[in-house]
């Protein structure tokens, strides 16, 4: 315990012995964990928004005003059975004008002439869907039931855009968004590592007579490796610490951005949320990065 | 108790630096080394602190076999031998104090007991009063003292002093060798390495004549002779 904070101390104070140094593998640090912590977010973000459409997308039949309750529930039972389908939920004509009215203000104001006419939103199943692409071949089957009949029209023959092709497009940017932020991540994280490696070795070789001594009375290994360790850590926690102070004011601005421009609630609640965990994540990767590279940079220089 | 038997050392680039030397030092000697330069008494001195392995030969330090010694034990080992260098070795940055106080803190001595021992070894080489001195403000004899008591403050069996006095007046070295031989009285083994011949002379001790990498003399009260 006692060689322990020795170390530490010792760890500690040599990293603002050479602070220019210092000052280079702590910005390197900084930025490469802005630009992951950046890439994880878009990843996160373009990947919740994909779940979020694909939910959307799924099948909603309408049905005829005339149909009568044991229709539909025959024909909800029916299309329950149908493969690729996983819930049906039906949704009554008052549902659906309630739902207009919660749904915007502009809806709101809809609903009110709507009811004054005497509600002309149609009843509907909303069926959800366990693949998306299968969503043609089901519309065509659930159409070809005799229970079918009812069903006035469904939304994917209303799609006037190919839904498909849409999703497709949200896959495309969320593969492109998770290889550009991988490779990016892995370029900086190098750069980092070897800003690093450096400056450890270069700690190593001013210190090489302090090494020596240390030796020489009889330091252990982890004695003299130990505090450039230290060291090296040290840049991951300032680094860490600079990236997040960055990012309070950065995710504000961005917050605003998404809420206002995306609708994007969902991912902006699930980083406001777990902010402590982030940070931590941040500190905990910045103290990784920086204790590997020290770790490589010792076990090529200094031969104990 | 040091024990050398047949041991040689040859570098990768063929150079020989030992070849089969064999010496025996009794606890408690005062045994001084003299060579020319090359002869071999360096290659000795790192044999002794393990920090280069013989060729071949046999080792054996106090009761532990050099063969045997497993590489994280060498610290521990380097704590029971005290080394003094030409050279000094000082840490630039620490004081005197915090010089002497760093070889108990690298063993994981705690504190208190370091503010106990070291203001005691100071007083042994006289320096309490360059206590918090640093080494750029000390001379020379002053330096090689602080050297001594960072190596005795653990209290070693064995003192190597390599060429102590290389680097000191004659006032001084003589002051460095009274120490040396009042470390010895106190019952330390003392091994010095010098080119000093009024010392060697002087002292009266045994000498080890080391020559071309074999030990050529020795003698229980020797003569400086290259």
């Amino acid at each position: 315990m006692i060689t322990f904070w020795r170390v530490f101390k010792s760890g500690f104070r040599n990293t603002f012995r050479h602070a220019w140094l210092s000052t280079a593998a702590t910005a390197i640090m900084a930025v490469t964990l802005l630009i992951m912590t950046f890439f994880a977010f878009s990843i996160y973000f373009v990947q919740s928004q994909l779940k979020e459409v694909q939910q959307k997308i799924d099948l909603t039949l309408f049905i005829s005003d005339d149909a009568k309750d044991e229709e539909i529930k025959a024909l909800q039972a029916k299309v329950l059975t149908t493969s690729g389908v996983t819930t049906v939920e039906f949704v009554s004509k008052l549902d659906a004008l309630k739902r207009l009215e919660n749904s915007s203000k502009e809806g709101s104001k809809l609903a009110k002439s709507a009811s004054e006419i005497g509600n002309p939103l149609p009843a509907s199943l909303e069926v959800k869907l366990a693949v998306i692409d299968d969503i043609g071949a089901i519309n065509k089957t659930i159409r070809g039931y005799p229970e079918g009949a009812i069903i006035t029209e469904t939304s994917y023959d209303s799609s006037d855009d190919n839904r498909k092709g849409v999703i497709e497009n949200i896959i495309r940017i969320s593969n492109a968004v998770t290889r550009v932020g991988g490779v990016l991540s892995a370029v900086f994280l190098i750069i980092a590592l070897l800003i690093i490696f450096n400056t450890v070795r270069m700690a190593i070789y001013t210190r090489r007579e302090e090494i020596e001594i240390m030796k020489l009375v009889g330091a252990t290994k982890w004695f003299v490796r130990g505090p450039f360790i230290i060291e090296g850590s040290m840049y991951g926690v300032f680094g860490a610490t600079i990236a997040v102070m960055a990012l309070v004011p950065l995710s504000r601005v961005i917050n605003q951005f998404l809420v206002e421009k995306l609708n994007a609630g969902a991912t902006v609640g699930y980083f406001s949320s777990n902010f402590m965990l982030i940070f931590l994540a941040i500190y905990g990767l910045g103290i990784i990065i920086g204790a590997l590279s020290s770790w490589l940079a010792i076990s090529r220089h200094l031969k104990l | 108790m040091i024990l050398l038997d047949r041991v040689t050392v040859i570098y990768p680039n063929k150079t020989v630096a030992l070849s089969g030397a064999s010496l025996h030092i009794q606890p408690k000697e005062f045994v001084t080394i003299v060579g020319a330069s090359g002869a071999g008494k360096s290659t000795l001195i790192r044999l002794l602190i393990k920090e280069e392995d013989p060729t071949s030969g046999k080792i054996i330090v106090g009761s532990i076999d050099y063969d045997t010694i497993d590489k994280a034990n060498i610290p521990h080992l380097r704590r029971k031998i005290g080394v003094v260098f030409q050279d000094f070795k000082l840490l630039p940055n620490l004081t005197v104090y915090e010089n002497v106080a760093f070889a108990l803190e690298v063993s994981g001595v705690k504190s208190s007991d370091i503010k106990r021992a070291v203001p005691k070894i100071l007083q042994l080489v006289g320096l309490s009063e360059k206590a918090h001195h640093y080494p750029t403000e000390i001379s020379g004899g002053e330096k090689q003292r602080t050297a001594i008591a960072r190596a005795l403050v653990r209290n070693p069996k064995i003192l190597i002093a390599d060429e102590p006095t290389g680097n000191l007046d004659p006032k001084n070295s003589w002051d460095i060798i009274e120490l040396l031989l009042k470390i010895n009285r106190f019952g330390t083994t003392v091994v010095l390495t010098t080119h000093n011949k009024d010392i060697v002379n002087a002292l009266k001790k045994r000498v080890i004549t080391i020559s071309r990498g074999r030990v050529v003399k020795d003698e229980k009260v020797g003569k400086y002779s290259i």
